[in-house]
């Protein structure tokens, strides 16, 4: 009976977790003794099977090379804390750089980036008949003169109850724009910023968990009073095992490579948590782009109406 | 079976533009279909000779090449235009004006030409309190055209608008209080 449970919940997570190792269903059938041990200790007991973690003396992170040095604007200084224990424990304390995590929060801009991700993939299916479409309406209904009624060319006119509808909803009707790349590149700086002060940015060492039971993180997550909804973003597009398989059956546990990273989904996320490389990452490419030489290509790419 | 997309529109085009010369008919380009229907390089010999140049040279061709990040501005020298560098300490005012990532005075002339040349003056880049370095600027611009000034203070965005072409005077006076 415990055999028949544990294959069939070592199959299921063969089935979802395909990104990270592709273990075919059939081997762990068969070889369903070499997890079985594991799966034993994660699923029973957590907080007895976890190994102790060993800690160098801390702060283990202290330094941080700010690229392009703020002038006059100080650096925000956050707290990097560990993913190894329920418990948080502070690792270091890192510098960010104010141009990306300080910038004033611009609503407007941020209005725009969430407005501009929701409409550009839509498409409106509505659909009306125009007088040609319309069934029937061929024939002239009555002769122009001598009726003394008003004169007609054909039953489905717009004027005619029934008739076909002028300037209605043509199927299917794109919305799809692009917003600049400045726009853009200013949203992310202002979701960023606000999400600092108010206190829903935090930063990780690495996405790196003992173990892959999805309630390690649940516990985790409400230890810490991070909010319902969690953003992880790391720099590879590839996440650990562990963190992969425990955030899986959370549909409010979403993990992202910075690549990936946008102004709605950092808002419908209540928290926000980025890895050291995530942040190294972020940083370099916005502060990039803020001081590139040839800002015009920037946006060369997105432009659709020229040749 | 290879199937030759020859580029014949390339002869086409040479007859219909100049006088018919046979060489012309030799320039045909071939592009075949797959790998294995392309002729085959030949030995080296039947190729233009090349030498290897020392990779030290490389950097003639790097220093040609236009940089990627604004590169900083040489701390020494004067400028033979009217441009004067950022300053190292930000003046003790309640509001500062960055400069933009070219270190340029962020203060510009639009025109929002309805049916007239309306000419704008427009400073960017603006932090701390606005509406005191509006006044401060606006104070100014009365005292030296002798006339009145509108201004529009946009909080949201952090820019003044001042109706009129006082772009010279904005950027002396904010040059002269440090920015």
């Amino acid at each position: 009976m415990a055999t028949k449970i544990i294959n069939k919940t070592v199959t299921e997570f063969s089935l979802r977790i395909t990104r990270c190792f592709f273990v075919p269903s059939k081997t762990i059938q068969t070889n369903a003794t070499l997890f079985q041990e594991r799966l034993e200790t994660s699923i029973t007991n957590v907080e007895e099977q976890l190994p102790t973690t060993i800690r160098p003396p801390l702060p283990i992170i202290h330094s941080r090379k700010l690229a392009f040095p703020p002038k006059f604007k100080a650096p925000r200084q956050v707290w990097v804390s560990n993913m190894d224990t329920v418990e948080e424990e502070k690792l270091g304390l890192i510098d960010l750089h104010p141009e990306v995590f300080a910038e004033r929060p611009r609503v407007d801009i941020i209005h725009e980036n969430v407005r501009w991700q929701q409409l550009y993939r839509h498409v409106s299916y509505a659909n009306t008949k125009m007088r040609y479409e319309v069934r029937g309406g061929g024939k002239k209904p009555r002769q122009q003169k001598g009726s003394g009624r008003s004169r007609h060319g054909s039953i489905r006119s717009p004027i005619w109850r029934g008739g076909g509808i002028v300037h209605g909803p043509r199927s299917p009707t794109p919305y799809f724009y692009m917003l600049g790349f400045n726009t853009r590149l200013n949203g992310l700086r202002s979701t960023l910023s606000a999400k600092l002060a108010q206190d829903d940015l935090h930063i990780v060492d690495s996405l790196d968990i003992p173990t892959d039971d999805p309630s390690y993180l649940e516990k985790l997550v409400e230890e810490r009073g991070w909010g319902p909804a969690v953003l992880f973003v790391d720099d590879n597009d590839i996440m650990p095992l562990n963190i992969t398989a425990a955030s899986d059956s959370y549909g409010h546990y979403n993990l992202m490579p910075v690549y990936g990273l946008n102004v709605y989904s950092m808002l419908k996320h209540h928290t926000l948590v980025l890895t050291l490389a995530a942040v190294e990452r972020l940083e370099e490419r916005l502060l990039f782009h803020l001081n590139r030489n040839d800002a015009a290509s920037a946006g060369q790419k997105y432009r659709l109406d020229s040749v | 079976m290879a199937s030759v997309a020859a580029r014949s529109f390339v002869f086409r085009q040479q007859m219909n533009t100049r006088r018919f010369d046979f060489a012309s008919c030799l320039n045909i380009k071939s592009f075949y279909s797959s790998y294995s229907a392309n002729p085959k390089e030949k030995s080296p010999e039947n190729y233009t000779q090349y030498h290897e140049v020392s990779s030290d040279n490389w950097k003639f061709v790097e220093r040609l090449k236009p940089p990627t990040v604004v590169p900083s501005f040489p701390k020494n020298g004067s400028c033979f235009s009217d441009w004067t560098p950022p300053p190292d300490t930000p003046p003790n005012l309640p509001y500062f004006v960055k400069r933009t990532k070219n270190f340029m005075v962020p203060v510009y002339l639009n025109f929002e030409a309805v049916r007239n040349q309306r000419k704008i003056t427009m400073v960017k880049h603006i932090e701390g309190d606005i509406w005191a370095l509006e006044k401060a600027i606006k104070s100014h611009l009365e005292e030296v055209t002798k006339r009145q000034v509108v201004s529009q203070v946009h909080e949201v965005a952090m820019y003044i608008k001042f109706r009129g072409d006082y772009v010279l005077h904005v950027k002396k006076w904010l040059l002269n209080a440090g920015f």
